[in-house]
C-alpha cells in the first residue's frame, strides 16, 4: 500500500458511527452518502478535506452501528487512513474489507503529539507516521489484515462467481 | 491461504447439507462429552465462545489469529443488506444456502419517502428473485424475528448485516454483527473469519428488586465497563441470581452488549433459555453449549442484582449511566418504548401496569413500538395496547422507527427523550441538540405519565 499524505484531523475518545454519518444521510446515492460526513459534529469539515487528510483519534473510533456508509462517505472523500489508539470492533472490520487502512498507536501517549491540522504522512506498510518534528511506531498490522489489504479488500478474495 | 470458493445457486431444502462446502458439525455433537465438547487433559478450560467457535471452524489451524468459521444463519436488513445488492449482482454471485437466510425489511417498514421506499424495493426484489424462504415482509425488527425463528438455535453461530444481532445470545446464540461487505462475503460462501475473542464472565447474584429489569441491569453493568470495557471480547453471562432473569431481560442485556463493545454477549444456557426454547419449537432442536469449568476468563465481574434499583443513561453516551434517583429532575416532550432493545411483551406489560388508569401527560407524547407483529398480537390479546391507547400512548407498527432516526417520532432541536432503545448517540434519534435518556420500559411510562424523568419516580429514594 502507497504512503498517505495528508493533514490531521484530530478526534477524541467513544467516536461512534451515528456522529461520523448521521442516519440522515443514510442513502445509495454517493453524493448524499459524501455530504453526510460529521455534518452534525461539524458542518464545515466535510467540505474542507482534502485527499489524502487522516483522521486521528483516542479510543474505541467507529462505535455503534455496523452501516456500512460511514466507511463509504470517508471512501468517498478520500479520506487516506484513520489512526486511533483503538477502533471499535465492526468499524475496524468495514474499513479493512473495503481497504481503508486503520493504523493504531504502538504507543498511545503519542496521540498527544499530533496537533489539528499538521502534515503528516502515514506508511502502513512499515507502520510509522512520520511529522515534520520525527517519527511515530504504529502498531503493524497483522498478516491477515495485510492480505485483504493486498488483495483490494474483501471480496477480491472470491473467486469469480 | 486458501480462496474462498462461492458454491453455485442451487435450491438446497431445510436439513439438506450441501455438499461443496464443509459440513457444519452434527449439533448433537457438541452437546455432551465428544470429540468436539471433550478436553484434552493438560488443555486450558474453554468458554462458551471458544467451543461454538472451534465448533464452526473449517480451517485447519487451530492457532491462526483468525479462524475461518462455517455460520449457522445469517441475517440481513433492507438498510444494509440495500448496500451490498450491486457488487452481489456485478460479480454474478449466488447465495450459499438460501434456508439459511432471514431477511427482513425494519427500517423502512413502511418506506416513509420515495428515496427509502425504492430502496425497499430493491432489497425485496434482491430476495424475491433468489427465493429467500425467510423474508420477513412488515413483520418486525430483525433481531426480534430472529429469535423467534428456528433458524437461532442454541450453540449456533449467526452473523448478521447490523450491529445488535448480538442479541441472539440470550438465547445461548454466539451471534454477532457486521458490515454489509462481510455480510456478502457471507452469503456467498457461507462463511466468515472470527479472530478468538477473549471472555469477560459476568456472574449475577442476589434477587433483582421489583420494579428493576434487563435494561436496568445492562446500563449498570456499561456504567462498570464503559462503551469500549468489552470491546473485541465476548461477554458470558451466567444467572445465579435467586430471582432469575425472564427471557425478555436476558434479550435486553444481551442486546447493549455491542454498546460495551462485545463481540458476542452471550447467555450460559439454563432452564429459562429450555423453557423458551420449547415454548418456541415444541422441542429442543440446538445444543446446550456451556463452558468449562475451569475455562479461562480475562476477567470475572460479580453483579449483586439486589442493590439495582433504576438506572437512566443520560445524553450523548450509553455508558453514561446514574441511578434515577441521583438525577436532576427533567421535563421530557417525548417517550418511545420500542427497538430491538426493548418493546417486548414484558415491556409492553410493564408500561401497560404504570398507565393502567393513568394518562400520558399533555406535554409528553409517547410512542410504542411492538418489537414484532408476533409481540403486537399478544400485547392485543393480553389488553396492553387497549390499556396504552386509552392512556394516550400512539401504538405504531412494528418497525425502528425514531430508534434509528427514521420515522414516526423523530426528535426535534428542543424535545427531550426517554427511550427504551440501546443508543443515546448525539443525532441519532433526530437533531444534532435533541437529547434521549435511556431507561427501562417502567421507567419510560412513569415518565411519560409524569411529564418529567424524575428521581422519585419510584418514590423517596429507594434502595437508599
Ligand atoms: S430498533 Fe434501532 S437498534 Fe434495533 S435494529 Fe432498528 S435501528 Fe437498529
Amino acid at each position: 500500500m502507497t504512503a498517505i499524505e495528508g493533514r490531521v484531523w484530530l478526534f477524541g475518545d467513544d467516536v461512534n458511527t451515528d456522529v461520523i454519518h448521521p442516519p440522515a444521510f443514510y442513502s445509495l446515492d454517493p453524493d448524499k452518502v459524501r455530504r453526510g460526513l460529521f455534518h452534525g459534529y461539524d458542518p464545515d469539515l466535510q467540505p474542507s478535506l482534502r485527499p489524502g487528510d487522516v483522521l486521528v483519534a483516542g479510543r474505541n473510533f467507529g462505535c455503534g452501528s455496523s452501516r456500512e456508509t460511514s466507511i463509504r462517505s470517508i471512501r468517498l472523500n478520500e479520506v487516506g487512513a484513520i489512526v486511533a489508539v483503538d477502533f471499535a470492533r465492526i468499524f475496524f472490520r468495514n474499513a479493512t474489507n473495503n481497504g481503508l487502512p486503520c493504523l493504531t498507536f504502538a504507543d498511545a501517549g503519542d496521540l498527544a503529539r499530533l496537533r489539528q491540522g499538521q502534515r503528516i504522512t502515514v506508511d502502513p506498510d512499515t507502520a510509522v507516521l512520520h511529522t515534520e518534528d520525527g517519527s511515530v511506531p504504529l502498531t503493524p498490522p497483522g498478516a491477515f489484515v495485510r492480505r485483504i489489504w493486498s488483495a483490494g479488500g474483501l471480496l477480491e478474495l472470491l473467486a469469480p462467481g | 491461504m486458501r480462496r474462498a470458493q462461492p458454491t453455485t445457486a442451487k435450491t438446497v431444502t431445510s436439513g439438506e447439507r450441501d455438499a461443496t462446502r464443509p459440513q457444519i458439525r452434527d449439533q448433537a455433537e457438541l452437546a455432551l462429552p465428544s470429540a468436539t465438547n471433550r478436553k484434552k487433559s493438560g488443555e486450558a478450560g474453554r468458554t462458551l465462545s471458544d467451543k461454538v467457535i472451534e465448533a464452526h471452524a473449517c480451517d485447519e489451524d487451530d492457532t491462526a489469529l483468525y479462524r475461518r468459521v462455517n455460520v449457522d444463519a445469517v441475517l440481513g436488513h433492507d438498510a444494509t443488506t440495500a448496500l451490498l445488492i450491486d457488487d452481489f449482482e456485478r460479480r454474478g454471485l449466488s447465495i450459499w444456502d438460501r434456508d439459511r437466510v432471514l431477511l427482513a425489511n425494519d427500517h423502512f417498514s413502511p418506506p416513509a419517502t420515495a428515496e427509502r421506499a425504492d430502496i425497499s424495493n430493491r432489497f425485496l426484489a434482491f430476495a424475491r428473485e433468489r427465493e429467500i424462504p425467510n423474508l420477513m415482509l412488515d413483520r418486525g425488527i430483525c433481531h426480534q424475528l430472529l429469535v423467534e425463528h428456528q433458524l437461532c438455535q442454541a450453540g449456533g453461530l449467526v452473523v448478521g448485516a447490523d450491529s445488535h444481532t448480538i442479541m441472539a445470545g440470550g438465547i445461548g446464540v454466539c451471534a454477532t454483527g457486521m458490515g454489509a461487505t462481510d455480510i456478502l462475503f457471507t452469503l456467498a460462501t457461507g462463511t466468515t473469519w472470527l479472530r478468538r475473542p477473549e471472555t469477560i464472565a459476568v456472574r449475577f447474584h442476589g434477587a433483582l428488586p421489583p420494579g428493576s429489569g434487563g435494561r436496568d441491569v445492562v446500563l449498570a453493568l456499561l456504567a462498570i465497563l464503559g462503551e469500549s470495557g468489552a470491546q473485541y471480547r465476548s461477554l458470558e453471562f451466567h444467572d445465579e441470581s435467586t430471582s432469575r432473569l425472564c427471557q425478555d431481560d436476558r434479550f435486553a442485556i444481551a442486546n447493549m452488549a455491542v454498546e460495551i463493545g462485545a463481540k458476542f454477549g452471550v447467555f450460559v444456557p439454563d432452564e429459562v433459555t429450555v423453557d423458551y426454547y420449547r415454548k418456541r419449537d415444541g422441542e429442543l432442536l440446538g445444543t446446550l453449549v456451556r463452558p468449562d469449568q475451569d475455562a479461562v476468563y480475562e476477567r470475572v465481574i460479580d453483579l449483586d442484582l439486589s442493590e439495582l434499583d433504576p438506572r437512566v443513561a443520560k445524553p450523548w453516551s450509553p455508558a453514561n449511566v446514574v441511578p434515577l434517583r441521583e438525577l436532576e429532575p427533567t421535563p421530557i416532550t417525548t417517550a418511545f418504548l420500542g427497538s430491538c432493545a426493548s418493546g417486548r411483551l414484558s415491556d409492553l406489560r410493564d408500561a401497560a401496569a404504570e398507565l393502567t388508569d393513568r394518562k400520558v401527560h399533555p406535554d409528553v407524547r409517547f410512542v410504542v413500538i411492538p418489537a414484532s407483529v408476533e409481540v403486537f398480537k399478544q400485547a392485543l390479546r393480553a389488553g396492553y395496547v387497549e390499556t396504552l391507547t386509552e392512556a394516550g400512548a400512539i401504538v405504531n407498527h412494528s418497525s425502528c422507527g425514531a430508534c434509528g432516526g427514521i420515522d414516526k417520532g423523530v426528535l426535534g432541536a428542543d424535545d427531550v427523550c426517554v427511550s427504551t432503545s440501546n443508543r443515546n448517540f448525539r443525532g441519532r434519534m433526530g437533531h444534532w441538540d435533541s437529547r434521549t435518556y435511556l431507561a427501562s420500559a417502567r421507567t419510560v411510562a412513569r415518565a411519560a405519565a409524569r411529564g418529567v424523568l424524575a428521581p422519585d419516580l419510584y418514590g423517596e429514594r429507594r434502595n437508599g
